[in-house]
């Protein structure tokens, strides 16, 4: 297949790229520096979240339209450590060690149910991360919390759908070592987490086990002649999305300075599958590659397009740019998948 | 009597491979037609382009004529050739299982209410379903079927459901031609056996019947025309009337050349028994083995024969524990656990599967990583740091070693690091037998090991398989249903039947022999007969 047609999206959103940072040139009182630098807060801010995606792809499971189980598992382990005033560094680092253990429990049961619906792992993520978000709607109207900062203020009862982490963690990481060259702001911390998580699992996916989760993802029937526990890998491969969406959502909150409830991690899959497409991936097989390219040509352009929309057309524009550019990103891989089958 | 199908040169290609060269075919009114050839020969091709198979015009259609009644026709479509009176009975049933089986016999032309049909037209009109079932029933009666019809087809015993299959195609008004492709293969010798007054009784009705079965003396049995394809040619166009028409003759047509010459040097010194099949069964849908029992010796060749659908090529699925298996396997007097096929090549038994491209390669892999991976996974060879599963690949060493297996197996590509994909069938294979040999296994099971390779791709492969067995005292299992390839290298070759163990022949058997016995047949009983 031609170049082009295949790498369409990238080309596509590359030119509108180009094309909108032409035109803030010649927008005035648009602070380029200053994009920028949101651009790489955002990289790694939903980066790891589409990291989260990776194993997943990897063993064949699919896109993990299930991530919201993962979010919830991070946002169990923020409210742990709101709940007992953990501030800066070590608040952070608990509150990922708590999702993290979260994660690991999500995961399995996650992995339960996907093992069961051979084929259909995608549509199935897909609704049990829509129960899970539901069910857990009730947890945090019940939930033992006692921290007032996180309880509805009237009544003193359930959690608040947003809660501020000013006071604990907020922007720990995007403050940490962020250095200034040429007026772009650089978040040192921020990126160099996102790196190391990046670079852990790329040495993961070259191990044995990594190379074994891999082989599932392209044959299982091979997988299964050469001695493999398919059913295994791909239980391995559902438990590290899920742990490292945990994670994922624990970077994004610190960034954005809250934890976000109830309804909120309902929609969070899409961007992130629509990232991991646009990056390259086929939607059999992903790279950490994939995630960078496609984290970076995505939330930069959501960055460019926001004020540059607010200034030209009308205000409010940009977020439905967005979405409709993030749909039709994954519409388009679903397509190309498709063609792939049936050639 | 006159002739109501005529196919005049029918020739079709897929891409660069021509399939069917030049084939002609009458079949009169009242006749049944015997189709046979090998697997491969062109039998499918030819009934797919006779039934407007979608995927013959998708591959650029066919060259030639087709005459129904004297009249050119031509098949564009299923629904074109249903029109023209032409049926089709598959090998796979094409029944809809949540469907009773009147409605299954009258889908697509059921008795609608007249009211309801004035009312809402053809497409919403009510269905009648009484009638339907009437009629249904006694289209199965015409058949010397008593069935209740309101039975849903899923719930029907296999024998029931190629009767309704039957029932389905000759129910039309207006049937022509009746194409049965392999209608007993899903039967037992007496269901297969009732069948044949079915379709005489047909035949007398003035329907051409064009018969297609692996089951030589059904054909024999009931054509009065057989014709024979092989490699995509009529080879043979043989007459009840003539009197030559016998079970040599048709098997000899089918085989055609007689099997070339020895290849393997002298035998290698076969060595103890060490691999006992004990009633060893496999479920493998459409491959089920019901019995296996033979013993195994080290260091020898053993080519397993059958048809399709007998049972061979469920052993190397059985053995690794792809499907349930009942009775046991013992390897040096030990049973070997099969619940999980690490274990199975724990024993170092390997397999490589049939279907090379999906199960025997990652095909978008360079070689290198195709040779070393299951050795790497299995053997812990090719590793560095080893810290268990997270060990990683060591590059150097597996770049070492998949040079020299390139070598050693004369495997042609670019260099090492190519994608698999992108290497020739022949070489494909090979890189499957470079990556079993990096596992140093005791036994070798390949299935098919020259599917879809030239001739020159076939030798190579040969020749590696013999230098593995005599170089590494390797036994080897050869599944192939070329009965050519197995004569060319095995020690002995047993012959499925039914999903048992028919006959042991060697590799001097006279092809006659093969061939009867592929069919369930002995050269005594033959003769005897």
């Amino acid at each position: 297949m031609p170049l082009l047609k295949r790498n369409a999206p990238q080309f596509f959103v590359f030119f509108f790229l180009v094309a909108m940072a032409v035109a803030t040139l010649f927008v005035g009182d648009m602070p380029l520096a200053g994009l920028v630098g949101d651009a790489l807060v955002r990289l790694f801010m939903n980066g790891v979240m589409v990291l989260s995606l990776v194993p997943m792809l990897s063993a064949g499971v699919g896109v993990n339209y299930g991530l919201p189980i993962g979010l919830l598992a991070g946002l169990l382990g923020m409210c742990v450590a709101v709940n007992y005033r953990l501030g800066g560094i070590a608040g952070f680092a608990g509150a990922i060690l708590v999702a993290v253990l979260i994660g690991l429990i999500f995961g399995y049961a996650y992995a339960r149910v996907s093992r069961r619906v051979k084929g259909h792992e995608e549509i199935t993520g897909l609704f049990v991360g829509c129960s899970a978000v539901f069910i857990m709607c009730f947890f945090w109207n019940v939930a033992p919390f006692t921290n007032p900062e996180m309880l509805w203020i009237i009544g003193g009862g359930g959690l608040r759908p947003t809660i501020g982490l000013e006071s604990t963690f907020g922007k720990v990481l995007n403050d940490l070592g962020t250095f200034n060259v040429g007026g772009i702001q650089i978040p040192l911390a921020g990126l160099s987490f996102f790196g190391a998580l990046c670079l852990l699992l790329s040495l993961y996916l070259h191990t044995r086990s990594g190379r074994a989760m891999a082989a599932v993802g392209e044959s299982e029937t091979f997988a299964f002649f050469s001695g493999i526990n398919v059913g295994k890998y791909k239980t391995i491969a559902v438990v590290q999305s899920t742990v490292i969406a945990a994670v994922g959502i624990c970077v994004y909150a610190q960034s954005y300075g809250f934890i976000e409830l109830y309804n909120a991690p309902l929609m969070m899959a899409f961007p992130a599958a629509s990232a991991i497409l646009l990056g390259g991936s086929t939607g059999k097989r992903a790279s950490v590659i994939h995630v960078l390219v496609g984290t970076s040509l995505f939330q930069t352009a959501y960055v460019f397009s926001g004020p540059l929309a607010n200034s030209l057309l009308v205000p409010e524009l940009s977020e439905i740019l967005r979405v409709i550019i993030s749909s039709s990103i994954i519409l388009y891989a679903l397509i190309y998948a498709g063609e792939g089958k049936s050639a | 009597m006159t002739s109501v199908l005529r196919l005049e040169r029918i020739s079709k290609s897929f891409g660069p491979y021509r399939v069917l060269k030049s084939v002609d075919l009458v079949v009169d009114a009242g006749e049944i037609h015997g189709l046979v050839g090998e697997n491969g020969s062109g039998k499918t091709t030819l009934l797919n382009i006779i039934m407007g198979h979608p995927a013959i015009q998708e591959s650029g259609g066919y060259s030639g004529d087709i005459l129904l009644d004297g009249r050119r026709v031509e098949m564009k479509s299923p629904q074109d050739a249903i029109q023209a009176g032409l049926g089709m009975v598959h090998q796979e049933f094409a029944l809809l299982p949540g469907l009773t089986a009147a409605q299954n016999i009258k889908l697509g032309r059921e008795n609608l209410h007249p009211f309801a049909r004035r009312l809402l037209g053809e497409s919403l009109a009510y269905v009648d379903r009484a009638r339907d079932r009437a009629e249904a029933g006694a289209i199965l009666r015409r058949l010397g079927i008593e069935l209740d019809t309101s039975i849903k087809c899923g719930n029907l015993a296999v024998n029931l459901k190629q009767y309704v299959e039957l029932a389905r195609e000759i129910g039309r008004s207006g049937l022509r031609v009746l194409i049965l492709d392999e209608p007993t293969a899903a039967l037992d010798r007496e269901d297969a056996h009732r069948l044949m007054p079915l379709i005489q009784k047909l035949a007398c009705q003035g329907i051409g019947i064009i018969f297609v079965s692996h089951r030589l003396e059904e054909v024999l049995e009931i054509c009065h025309r057989i014709t024979v394809l092989r490699d995509g040619e009529v080879v043979a166009d043989l007459d009840q009337g003539d009197g030559d028409l016998n079970l040599d003759a048709v098997a000899r047509a089918m085989i055609g050349r007689s099997v070339v010459e020895m290849k393997r040097k002298g035998n290698s010194p076969v060595g103890t028994v060490f691999m006992k099949f004990q009633d060893f069964a496999v479920d493998m849908p459409g491959e089920m083995i019901r019995n296996f029992s033979l013993e195994i010796s080290q260091g020898e060749i053993l080519g397993v024969a059958g048809l399709s659908g007998h049972g061979k090529l469920a052993l190397g699925y059985g053995l690794m524990g792809a499907y349930p298996t009942r009775g046991r396997v013992l390897v040096d007097d030990r049973e070997l656990d099969n619940t999980c096929s690490s274990k199975v090549l724990a024993k170092d038994i390997c397999f490589l599967p049939d279907e090379r491209r999906c199960s025997g390669l990652l095909l978008d892999r360079s070689l290198v990583e195709n040779i070393v991976f299951t050795a790497a996974q299995h053997k812990h060879k090719f590793l560095r740091l080893h810290l268990g599963p997270l060990s990683m690949i060591n590059w150097k060493s597996s770049r070492e070693y998949a040079r020299r297996s390139v070598e050693w197996f004369g495997i042609r590509c670019r260099d090492v690091y190519q994608q698999v994909g992108q290497l020739s069938g022949g070489n494909q294979q090979k890189v499957c037998l470079a990556r079993a040999v990096a596992l140093e296994p005791r036994v070798l099971v390949v299935a098919e090991p020259t599917r879809g390779v030239d001739i020159g791709a076939r030798e190579a492969i040969f020749e590696a398989l013999l230098r593995i067995n005599q170089e590494r005292g390797t036994t080897i299992i050869c599944v192939s249903s070329d009965l050519a390839d197995l004569k060319q290298i095995c020690d002995r070759i047993v012959v499925m039947y039914e999903g048992e163990v028919f006959a042991e022949l060697s590799s001097h058997s006279q092809d006659v022999e093969f061939s009867l016995a592929l069919g369930g047949k002995r050269l005594a009983d033959n003769a005897a007969s």
